[in-house]
């Protein structure tokens, strides 16, 4: 437990001490303002924060596989990984480690995404249920994409590469419930199932379902699982 | 301290090392040696937990490296080969996270941090950003880090490596004040360090340890014959002739572009020095110099080596 806290810092440190952490920031506060003004912020606007989490969500989408395509790759490359993996750290506390401090990064750059929140109790009635489901919606479908994140980045030593896995991943996730749009049948029900925006989307509109927690929840443990499994395989190449 | 028994490491169907046992008591410095290729840093990565073994076993500490893993690890410093570190930590920062990762708590760190700094004459850089510093002082930091959770095996991978004359030889009296304090086993693929560093080798070649003993009697051992070698003023045809006609001499051979250089081959075990000086002063040559030659390292290695190859 200790380790994970351990390396979980470090990579927070490295974040912080690198324009990474900042330029992620910018990037969604600089967007997010953007779609604040075109679309919320005008007069007779409902006070209203769908729209928003619906963008930030897919920002979320693109700039995850970013935060996390160094943090094994990284390693591989520079060649510190294998001074790490010869401290007495197990497999599992190495990935999940790696993947509290992205998400302290994230979970940083989330929050400043508040600042909206509260200009909308400034000037209006917002709804707080909706905006505290959503924030959890954003909260656990950014955990998954980071979970999946770390996934790709165990696979390789390239950072790009990693990277573009990452992304593939996360946008077949994403788009695999337009397969089941009109359909009936079993494959469109599993195929909606399987779709990160469609469990996002009850989310965000204020539906806390259960169906959609355990879908983020399995989707992190599932991917975490796989980063430590490949972890352990390259033990054996 | 290090046990090693039968260990086998197949990438695919070439085998990296093959049956490789070997021991190395506590407090021992032990070289293992052998050409670039042989082995060394597999059965290192090995013993380090880095990957597992195809075969064999081992143990650090009494800790078994596949079953009590992280016990085993808890007991190594280790020095990988490219001694990699992340650039954009400060030196103190990165010893830190080094000595909490082997499991110390943040008081211990403290404690074991001066020390450490001092030891490795790191003191004035501690508050350095790695990325900036020399080669030299980054392996410094690299051999502090195997350090700071006081191991009680030291397992260093080529600690020499791209350093300049200067730099090796502070390495070289760094690894050896570690002696003692630490079990140390360092690879390299000199030989002279190996023999101004360390009591004990182990020659490894193609993934076989080929011989496992100290310096000196690795020398001896592949050696046949005592050699010496004389010098003489006035060079003369009989000489050869009449230091070959004494007790115990095998042969007599000029030395080539060397004139008045004699090579001498003798019975092993037995000085021929005496004799031969008394010979050489009695023909009234003018003895300029008489001395044995060592068998250097360098030779019982190329011996070793050589003789594997034919042998396979």
């Amino acid at each position: 437990m200790r380790n994970i806290w351990t390396i979980a810092q470090r990579e927070m440190l490295g974040y912080f001490t690198s324009p990474m952490a900042y330029a992620a920031m910018l990037f969604m506060l600089g967007t997010c303002g953007l779609i604040f003004v075109l679309s919320t912020a005008q007069t007779g606007a409902k006070a209203d924060m769908t729209g928003m989490f619906h963008s930030m969500v897919f920002l979320s989408l693109l700039m995850c596989p970013v935060i996390t395509m160094g943090l094994l790759a990284q390693e591989t490359n520079s060649g510190t990984y294998e001074l790490l993996m010869t401290r007495p750290v197990r497999d599992a506390e190495v990935v999940v480690g790696k993947f509290l401090g992205a998400f302290g990064l994230y979970l940083a750059i989330v929050l400043i995404s508040l600042e909206f929140a509260l200009i909308f109790e400034r000037f209006g009635q917002p709804d707080w249920g909706q905006i505290l489901s959503g924030y959890i919606g954003l909260l656990l479908a950014g955990m998954a994409f980071l979970a999946v994140g770390v996934f790709t980045s165990s696979l390789t030593s390239n950072q790009i590469a990693a990277w573009l896995m990452g992304l593939i991943l996360l946008l077949f996730f994403w788009l695999v419930g337009w397969i089941g749009t009109g359909a009936t049948n079993l494959l469109g029900d599993i195929a909606k199932s399987l779709s990160s925006y469609e469990n996002f989307g009850d989310l965000e509109k204020g539906v806390i379902a259960s169906r959609s927690i355990i879908y983020f929840l399995s989707l992190i443990g599932f991917f975490l699982f796989l980063a430590t499994r490949s972890l352990e395989s390259r033990r054996t190449v | 301290m290090i046990e090693v028994q039968g260990l086998t490491k197949y990438y695919g169907p070439h085998p990296a090392i093959m049956d490789v046992s070997f021991q190395v008591q506590a407090g021992e410095v032990v070289a293992f040696l052998g050409p670039n290729g042989a082995g060394k840093t597999t059965c290192m990565r090995i013993l380090t937990g880095f990957m597992p073994a195809t075969a064999g076993t081992a143990t650090i500490a009494g800790f078994d490296i596949h079953d009590q893993s992280l016990e085993a690890r808890r007991q190594i410093g280790y020095l990988p080969e490219h001694t990699a570190l992340y650039r954009d930590m400060r030196v103190r920062q990165y010893l830190r996270y080094m000595g909490k990762l082997a499991g110390l708590g943040a008081l211990q760190v403290r404690e074991r941090m001066d020390n450490v700094l001092t030891r490795c004459g790191l003191v004035d850089r501690a508050d350095q950003i790695i990325g900036t510093l020399s080669r030299g002082y980054r392996q410094r930091v690299g051999i502090a880090q195997t350090l700071i959770h006081d191991p009680q095996v030291l397992i260093l991978d080529e600690p020499t490596i791209g350093l300049d004359p200067n730099q090796i030889r502070e390495v070289r009296s760094l690894i050896k004040s570690l002696a003692g304090d630490h079990t140390v086993m360092l690879s390299t693929h000199i030989l002279p360090e190996a023999q101004m560093t360390c009591e004990r080798v182990i020659v490894i070649n193609q993934g076989r340890v080929v011989a496992a003993d100290t310096t000196s009697a690795l020398t001896h051992r592949v050696k046949d014959a005592e050699m010496m070698m004389f010098r003489v003023s006035q060079d003369d045809p009989g000489i050869a002739g009449a230091v070959r006609s004494l007790q115990d001499v095998h042969a007599v051979r000029p030395v080539r572009g060397d004139k008045g250089a004699y090579q001498v081959e003798t019975h092993v075990g037995c000085d021929c020095r005496p004799a031969v000086a008394r010979a050489i002063v009695e023909g009234g040559w003018g003895l300029l110099e008489l001395r044995p030659l060592e068998m250097s390292l360098e030779e019982v290695f190329v011996e070793l080596t050589t003789d594997d190859e034919e042998a396979s």
